[in-house]
């Protein structure tokens, strides 16, 4: 069950248009988080991120170094689909992040949490957490950070198809549709489930219907006709 | 093969993958399988909790997509959702009873259309809390008598410990990571499926056969080999097309 102040965290998430209130909510989330500052970046390509947000200077410096670097609890994260939780940074073995037990020596951050954001192979990018002081989050903590990672995930994910998908991500049925798109139009897996939401959204179905018909082979949205994976201009639905 | 000798492989495989690095997904596959097998039921699924207190299917006997969709449905409702909350097992659910079809409108239906006419949800343990259920369906109007529900407490538990044993990971800190990382797995899994289907223009039922009996021949972890398949790291042509019997 998440806390009173993520769900708040959240509520904020899903009012917020972009970017103007998302320095409010980054540092709302990391007071309920109990750390000193967070970061948000989103993967461009390989190992490298982007950062979307930012708490504060240590943070930032701290997923800077470790992305430069490529190495660190972030960049492992991403890389392999885990979290990782590191309650002090003065306790891990050298040479499981070799450069940059070296260079974090000068930074301010002591505990580092990373949470991947990602469905499945997709991966979408990191929220890292990162305290000044050494001690592990509570249960409590790790499944808000864990509620607020997926959150951003379909934020991250989804921004450009509006509409809900409810439930639609529990279905095996969404995630092999998305696999077949993905060989279909030569694209990424995180492109396909966009082509498949924008199909879903254009002609107004659930993207679960949308999904069986494409594993069905019913449904091809490398085919020209409504078919095109391009949202066509949403019909007046009164 | 009688019961004792069937409880006596599955008590080989636990040990075997308690002790080596192991694939879950399989794992638990299998354990389903088992469980058919020792229970006398139809099919049987493993449904974890996602951080969100949400029930998702992490493997089943039967890896077709019409199960793993019936399993899907019990998100919201149905005796898992139930089990799943209360901590206690609900068994011998008679589907065809107009005050389960009431209870559950969705889940009732879609179970009864594929042949199933009575349920049991048994709890996944964890120190007192429950991280999930293994699901059983049964096509005859056969019952679980007492010892077969403590059978199949003692199989729930079994894939409990499995979840927290696996070693796929160096740095799984946290059961709330294992369990995470078991969820993800799954899901790439099914990405896969569909990528394979399309390359290879079949069935995402055929086209999982014929990956997982690559993988198993040739000592690749599931979860390992979906996630290079994914990453286009992994030349999907070494696969051959068609399941070697299995």
């Amino acid at each position: 069950m998440i806390s009173d102040g993520m769900a708040e965290v959240l509520r904020l998430l899903q009012g917020d248009d972009g970017f103007d209130a998302a320095a409010a909510v980054a540092a709302l989330a990391a007071g309920t988080l109990g750390v000193s500052g967070l970061t948000v970046s989103l993967a461009t390509g390989g190992d490298r991120a982007e950062l979307m947000w930012c708490t504060d200077e240590a943070a930032g410096s701290f997923e800077d170094l470790q992305f430069t670097l490529g190495e660190g609890p972030g960049p492992e994260a991403m890389r392999s689909g885990a979290m990782v939780l590191v309650p002090d940074l003065a306790l891990v073995r050298p040479e499981r992040w070799p450069a940059l037990s070296v260079e974090a020596a000068g930074l301010a951050a002591r505990a580092v949490f990373s949470f991947p954001m990602g469905i499945g192979a997709i991966r979408v990018g990191v929220l890292t957490l990162v305290r000044r002081t050494a001690g592990s989050l509570t249960d409590g903590q790790v499944a808000d950070a864990q509620v607020l990672a997926h959150a951003l995930t379909g934020r991250a994910l989804g921004s450009t198809v509006p509409g809900p998908d409810g439930g639609a991500l529990l279905h095996a049925v969404v995630h092999q549709a998305t696999g077949m798109v993905s060989v279909q139009l030569d694209v990424s897996l995180p492109q396909a489930l966009l082509r498949l939401r924008a199909h879903a959204y254009s002609s107004g179905r659930p993207l679960t219907d949308v999904s069986r018909d494409v594993v069905a082979r019913r449904l091809r949205l490398d085919l020209n006709g409504n078919g095109n994976g391009n949202p066509s201009p949403v019909s007046d639905k009164d | 093969m009688a019961r004792e000798q069937q409880l006596t492989q599955v008590f080989v495989e636990v040990a075997d993958s308690l002790i080596d690095d192991f694939d879950l997904i399989d794992f638990l596959h299998r354990l389903s399988e088992r469980c058919v097998e020792l229970l006398d039921v139809a099919a049987c699924g493993v449904l974890l909790a996602d951080e969100h207190d949400v029930l998702q299917v992490l493997a089943a006997s039967d890896e077709n997509t019409r199960l793993l969709e019936l399993f899907a449905l019990q998100h919201d409702q149905g005796p898992c959702v139930d089990c799943y909350r209360s901590g206690r097992p609900r068994t011998n659910i008679d589907l065809t009873d107009p005050n389960i079809s009431q209870a559950w409108p969705q889940f009732t239906p879609a179970a009864l259309q594929s042949g199933f006419l009575s349920t049991n949800a048994i709890p996944m343990r964890l120190r007192g809390r429950v991280i999930g259920t293994l699901g059983l369906f049964q096509t005859r109007g056969n019952t679980l008598s007492e010892a077969d529900t403590a059978l199949a407490q003692a199989l729930a538990d079994v894939a409990t410990i499995a979840i927290l044993q696996q070693r796929t990971l160096a740095h799984s800190e946290t059961e709330r990571g294992q369990l995470q990382y078991a969820l993800t797995s799954r899901i790439v899994l099914e990405q896969v499926k569909g990528i394979l289907a399309e390359r290879w223009q079949v069935t995402t039922d055929e086209a999982f056969a014929a990956f997982r009996a690559y993988a198993r021949a040739h000592h690749h972890q599931l979860s390992h080999l979906a996630r290079m398949i994914a990453d286009g790291e992994f030349d999907t042509d070494q696969i051959p097309r068609t399941a070697p019997h299995r």
